[in-house]
């Protein structure tokens, strides 16, 4: 069992589970970036484990795919840190001030659409977390609904392999994909009240 | 040669290299081909920003050089998304998924804004620790099955690859698949990538129906 390339192959994975590790630990994005070119280094190492003609063909393509794809990173590094976020003066608005009703009434919103859940439900919850938002004003944290659509969209991912590879479980991947679409359709409802757009470019 | 992607339509021999076409691929393909088709032909969004009780519109324009940039990285993604679902070989697939995640990377990037940017650098980085699990599973597929043909693969009765080398593979191409969480920064803000950024979630969702084909498959 434990020949040369079972031995070869397990020092590599142990080195690339390093680098991840440290990848996973880092939190400067220069140094992430240097770090990620490390990681690549196990993956080239597990195809010349091949020791063949094959390996050496194999090999360069592997290697042109991480020297560009680190090209392109370290330029969008340069343009990234490059760029300075502008102060933008926000436009004049009425804010109704933050009182008891609308969290009330927002709440049993989205309580209900969740309910409801699927795309009607969504819709629900979405119209709550408008009026949740109207009524508090436009300085509003982004990140938050874009992180709950990229979320529902790997929700959506584990559903989509559960139904190909673990197709007994369906029901649990139907639900998955039911709370996917309610927090998508949640999010982008809840987007309309919220086109200021003044806090960045 | 029995296949979840139905029966093998036609054969396209390239030296090693044989592709097969089978009706689930030929639809991928089509499907790849028609968006291709479309971003070549449609015309940038323009961002419309309503201010709230000040009863204003404010009107982003694209310019064009960078419409140009976002147009080619649309158009080369939608090839590599073309290629990854026709080609016959584990390595070639793993090489057309890692295309696909470098023009996603640049769709994303191509919108000028810091936050959007910060998530396209983000992107970058899972995409190319990506790359790491999805050519090590080819080249796993290669040294445990001596072949890397997918058709060669699939005549096995029983599998013979094994399943820590399968989920390698799935594990890369969620990785290089992982655009929409983070195109959803620029998706967000509609028009900044609009309709380009539809290619980054149609790649990646055909890129995962094609692992999901070649897994089952081999």
């Amino acid at each position: 069992m434990w020949n040369e390339y079972s031995v070869g192959l397990f020092i590599v994975l142990i080195s690339a589970a390093i680098g991840f590790l440290a990848l996973a630990r880092e939190t400067d994005d220069f140094h992430r970036l240097l770090l990620i070119d490390l990681v690549e280094i196990p993956s080239l190492a597990i195809i010349a484990l091949l020791g063949t003609d094959l390996a050496e063909a194999l090999i360069l393509p592997g290697l042109v795919v991480g020297i560009s794809e680190l090209l392109a990173l370290s330029q969008l590094y340069i343009v990234k840190e490059g760029l300075r976020s502008r102060p933008v003066k926000s436009p004049g608005i009425e804010v109704i001030e933050l009182a008891h009703a609308p969290l009330i009434i927002s709440v049993f919103l989205v309580a209900y659409g969740i309910v409801l859940s699927g795309f009607t439900g969504g819709g629900i919850a979405g119209l709550g977390v408008i009026f949740y938002i109207m009524s508090r004003g436009h300085s509003e944290r982004f990140e938050i609904v874009e992180m709950a659509s990229g979320i529902s969209w790997a929700v959506w991912i584990i559903a989509f392999f559960v139904f190909m590879f673990l197709p007994q479980y369906w029901y649990m991947a139907v639900m998955l994909a039911a709370v996917g679409i309610l927090l998508k359709v949640a999010a982008k409802m809840s987007l309309m009240g919220t086109m200021w757009g003044a806090h960045d470019e | 040669m029995s296949s979840v992607g139905g029966a093998t339509l036609a054969h396209l021999p390239f030296g090693d290299i044989v592709i097969y076409i089978t009706p689930f691929t030929l639809t991928l393909f089509l499907l790849a081909l028609v968006f291709t088709i479309l971003v070549i032909a449609s015309r940038p969004e323009r961002q419309l920003d309503i201010t709230f009780g000040a009863d204003r519109i404010i009107t982003k324009e694209t310019g064009l050089t960078e419409m140009r940039f976002r147009r080619f990285m649309a158009i080369a993604c939608g090839l590599a998304s073309m290629g990854a679902m026709l080609t016959g070989d584990v390595f070639d697939f793993a090489l057309f998924t890692s295309l696909v995640g470098i023009t996603n990377v640049g769709i994303v990037a191509a919108v000028k804004s810091r936050h959007v940017q910060n998530a396209a650098f983000q992107y970058g980085l899972v995409a190319m620790a990506g790359t790491v699990p999805l050519f090590g599973a080819a080249a796993m597929v290669a040294a445990t099955t001596g072949t890397l043909s997918m058709l060669e693969l699939a005549k096995e009765a029983t599998s013979v690859v094994p399943f820590a080398v399968k989920a390698f593979l799935v594990l890369g191409v969620m990785g290089e698949g992982m655009a929409p969480f983070y195109a959803a920064k620029a998706e967000m803000f509609r028009a900044p990538g609009a309709p380009y950024v539809i290619m980054c979630s149609l790649s990646s969702l055909l890129i995962f129906l094609r692992v999901i084909e070649v897994v089952l498959t081999v």
